[in-house]
């Protein structure tokens, strides 16, 4: 199921709200599991049995690294943090990369491994990540062994979350699992977290993103076509992308949770090394927790560094995808942040402050094309119009009227990726903002409404996460 | 945020959604939409199967979001929310100079049309009677000025151009004529059909093809039927700010016989059919509406006509009436014959192939022509 639809608005989710209060407290982690199950069943049906299998197998490691710990024998409990790891990577593997890889091969001319055709189940790359972590976790002695199974279930199901991120780490949410407090107060926050997430979503994401449909699939691309459509695409995942974490945010409020923020204004960054601490904030760090640092970070010779930071960055790359142009992706940042740590970063510094930003701004630009145009022949073509190369016009009558048809979208969506509305809703008087909120919230809710019950063009982004 | 507000806020929130989805619940099921004139999902059924195959969960969504309470208002608040926020289109419909909403047309199947043309082309082969050709340019096309520059819709005169040529036959040039008149209200501001007078203007180009006298003034009584038409495109863009239609008619009843089928069986038909002023697809005013057989018997002198057509020809054929002793219409859509017999059966003189372009485009019955 996905958040932006009628029948979860109106339908499952008063629902569920609904049983969660009716509830007795220690019944509440029960009835959100078995709401996240239908959640997922939803939309997954047969391949639920694989999250719960994950579930199982996460919860049993747990257990097991806890009694060899306790036992005193690190051995054993590193094979069983080993073994964990290789369960959640294999399914990952398999499910994500195998007809990838096998593709790959069948094009290169070996065709012993067969291509299967498989449909990749929603959300197990954040799934599968939050169990890992438990495991790792239980043997860093970060988080308490969890010996309940249905709150155990709760962490890995938990719906808000499930399909989208944030990816949220069991340490940071064991304590609140076993105890929270639900208050009128938290629960407000979450509406109003949620309710601009659903904006974000509905009345931008969707709305600007048609916008780079129509350039991407344009015949007769200009140079400013080109750069409009990145742009617009730029805007579209971002408004999605974070529209997401806030619903998950708000969503996880209204259930009593405080899950962590996934994204601090990444646009407005003023360097690439900022942008990936404001971007996807919970992927960045896990990255870093379970894979940079374990490898060595930067407390190592400098070759083995950068082999690191190359690791990191091409495991980021093809987490997004199973597909040659986000592992591209994620080498192409590599390559800029080296830069930017060994040399370009003093450079930039001296720059003033709009260029620095502008700096940032083409190459996120020209980044989004690669992660947005999987075929690489289609992606060399664009680039090529974006860098009035292969003699593409610089500017065509359709670039205009779509420029003019959404000048009011894209304003409001350049501006909205700044913090400037929230730091002048912040500067008004707490008299004008007692009458704002439930203003803001009512017109902000009918709106989404009608472009949810209006509109037909609802893209889920991240079937391919 | 003080505590006072959060539990305001909170009861907001729960109050929109609980409402939202007890009246959706508890309120009758539409089965169809005026606005939108189509049949709203079923409720979905509950099946294992339809479980097991995730069948039950689309029509699920499907129908929840069909009926949503209010949905027509919802829908027209979205309409509102894109003109104001400076949108030139919504929904494949611009919001046009002079009041007009105009559908614009997509590329369409190079496959599709091919088969289409193959088969008008494949009608002149399977009959010895002469076989013309006329396409319809939309509104956008001829009202091109009203749109803003750049806006992307097909080049109709060139695919006009193009089917005429591959058709090879005898063609109709109804896009001069309609040109010509473009300064006149020959289409309707918020449907996709031709006015009553634009119709008229066309008939005179069909006449002179058929050899047959030209309408004269004298013949024709304008009359209105109806001041507050609100056609396909309104429904499409929800755009309800935009002011009614006037519906007309030049053609007195006198003296023809309909015979209408509207449900496999022959019935007395009637060129107008007032009832459907009351309802909001008033354009089935013309002839009743949408049926695979319609026939018109007429005290002209004049030959037996074949008119092979879409709900253009509604409003029409009062004209040809004036001169054909016959008109016999066939609807594709619903017509599942063969036209070659059909033509044999009742001894007709001359066919007219006549569709929309954007229809033409794509249709997926024209086949039956050569059958």
């Amino acid at each position: 199921m996905v958040f932006s639809t009628p029948l979860f608005l109106f339908a499952y989710l008063p629902v569920v709200l609904l049983l969660y209060y009716l509830a007795p407290l220690k019944w509440r982690n029960f009835v959100l599991l078995l709401a996240s199950l239908f959640f997922y069943f939803w939309g997954e049906r047969i391949y639920t049995v694989i999250m719960l299998a994950s579930t199982l197998v996460d919860y049993t490691h747990g257990m097991l690294v806890d009694r060899f710990k306790r036992a005193g024998n690190m051995k054993k409990a590193r094979m069983a943090v080993a073994s964990s790891m290789i369960f959640n990577l294999g399914i990952l593997f398999f499910f994500k990369y195998w007809d990838l890889i096998a593709s790959g091969l069948q094009s290169l001319g070996l065709s012993f491994v067969p291509v299967l055709g498989i449909h990749l189940p929603i959300g197990i790359s954040f799934y599968t990540f939050q169990t890992m972590s438990y495991t790792v976790d239980v043997y860093r002695a970060d988080a308490k062994v969890q010996k309940n199974l249905i709150t155990f279930g709760t962490f890995v199901t938990l719906f808000p979350q499930l399909i989208a991120g944030p990816i949220i780490k069991y340490k940071e949410l064991g304590e609140q699992l076993d105890q929270r407090t639900c208050t009128a107060d938290r629960f407000a926050a979450g509406v109003l977290r949620f309710t601009v997430g659903l904006a974000k979503k509905l009345l931008l994401a969707n709305n600007i993103g048609q916008l780079w449909d129509i350039c991407k699939g344009s015949s007769s691309l200009s140079v400013a076509g080109a750069w409009l459509g990145v742009l617009s695409f730029s805007l579209q995942i971002y408004f999605d992308f974070s529209g997401y974490s806030d619903m998950a945010i708000g969503l996880g409020k209204m259930f009593g949770f405080e899950f962590s923020e996934n994204f601090r204004y990444p646009y407005v960054a003023d360097s690439i090394t900022d942008f990936w601490r404001r971007w996807h904030i919970s992927l960045s760090t896990w990255f870093r927790e379970y894979l940079y640092i374990p490898l060595g970070g930067n407390r190592c010779s400098k070759a083995k560094w950068i082999r690191n930071l190359f690791l990191v960055w091409a495991a980021t790359g093809i987490w997004h995808g199973a597909s040659w142009n986000y592992l591209l992706w994620g080498l192409y940042y590599f390559v800029w942040l080296l830069a930017e740590k060994l040399f370009l970063g003093k450079l930039v510094n001296k720059l003033p402050g709009l260029f620095r930003r502008l700096y940032v701004i083409v190459i996120l630009l020209v980044g989004w094309a690669i992660f947005a145009l999987e075929d690489f022949g289609q992606l060399g073509r664009y680039l090529a119009v974006m860098f009035g190369l292969g003699g593409a016009p610089l500017f065509d009558p359709l670039a205009g009227y779509e420029l003019r048809n959404y000048l009011a979208v894209l304003i409001v969506g350049i501006l909205g990726s700044t913090p400037l509305a929230a730091d002048l809703f912040r500067k008004l008087p707490e008299g004008c903002r007692t009458w704002a909120r439930p203003v803001l919230l009512v017109l902000g809710l009918a709106l989404c409404t009608a472009y949810l019950v209006a509109g037909t063009y609802n893209p889920f982004l991240y079937f391919r996460f | 945020m003080k505590h006072k507000q959060s539990v305001w806020i909170t009861g907001l929130f729960c109050l929109f959604l609980g409402a939202m989805a007890l009246l959706t619940l508890l309120l009758p099921p539409k089965k169809f939409s005026e606005l939108e004139n189509r049949n709203l999902e079923p409720a979905p059924k509950l099946s294992a199967q339809s479980v097991s195959s995730g069948r039950f969960m689309k029509d699920a969504e499907n129908w929840s979001s069909d009926h949503v309470v209010l949905r027509d208002r919802w829908v027209q608040l979205k309409a509102l929310a894109e003109r104001l926020s400076g949108k030139l289109e919504n929904n494949g419909v611009c919001f046009a100079g002079e009041d007009t909403l105009l559908r614009l047309v997509e590329e369409p199947d190079e496959t599709q049309v091919e088969k289409n043309i193959s088969a008008v082309r494949g009608l002149i082969d399977k009959t010895d009677i002469p076989v013309r050709f006329g396409l319809i340019p939309t509104a956008a096309s001829i009202w091109a000025d009203r749109l803003p520059a750049g806006i992307p819709t097909l080049d109709e005169t060139a695919w006009i151009d193009r089917l005429y040529r591959e058709f090879g036959g005898s063609t109709l040039d109804l896009q001069g004529t309609l040109d010509a008149h473009k300064a006149e209200p020959i289409f309707y501001r918020t449907d996709h059909h031709w006015t009553t007078l634009g119709a008229r203007y066309a008939a005179d180009v069909i006449l002179e093809a058929l050899e047959l006298d030209p309408l004269r003034e004298e013949e024709l009584q304008p009359r209105t039927v109806s001041e507050d038409f609100y056609g396909t495109v309104y429904s499409r863009a929800g755009a309800w700010w935009v002011k009614p239609d006037e519906m007309t008619t030049m053609v007195p009843e006198e003296g023809i016989e309909v015979t209408s089928n509207f449900t496999g069986k022959e019935e007395p038909g009637s060129l107008y059919v007032p009832a459907h002023l009351a309802e909001k697809n008033k354009y089935a005013f013309f002839l009743g509406g949408n049926q695979p057989v319609c026939v018109i018997r007429t005290q002209a002198k004049g030959p037996k006509l074949l008119l092979i057509r879409d709900s253009y020809s509604d409003s029409l054929v009062p004209f040809l009436a004036l001169r054909c002793s016959e008109i016999h219409l066939l609807d594709l859509r619903y017509y599942r014959l063969s036209v070659p017999e059909y033509i044999e059966d009742h001894d007709i003189d001359q066919a007219v192939v006549l569709y929309g372009l954007s229809m033409f485009l794509e249709d997926r019955n024209l086949y039956l022509l050569r059958r």
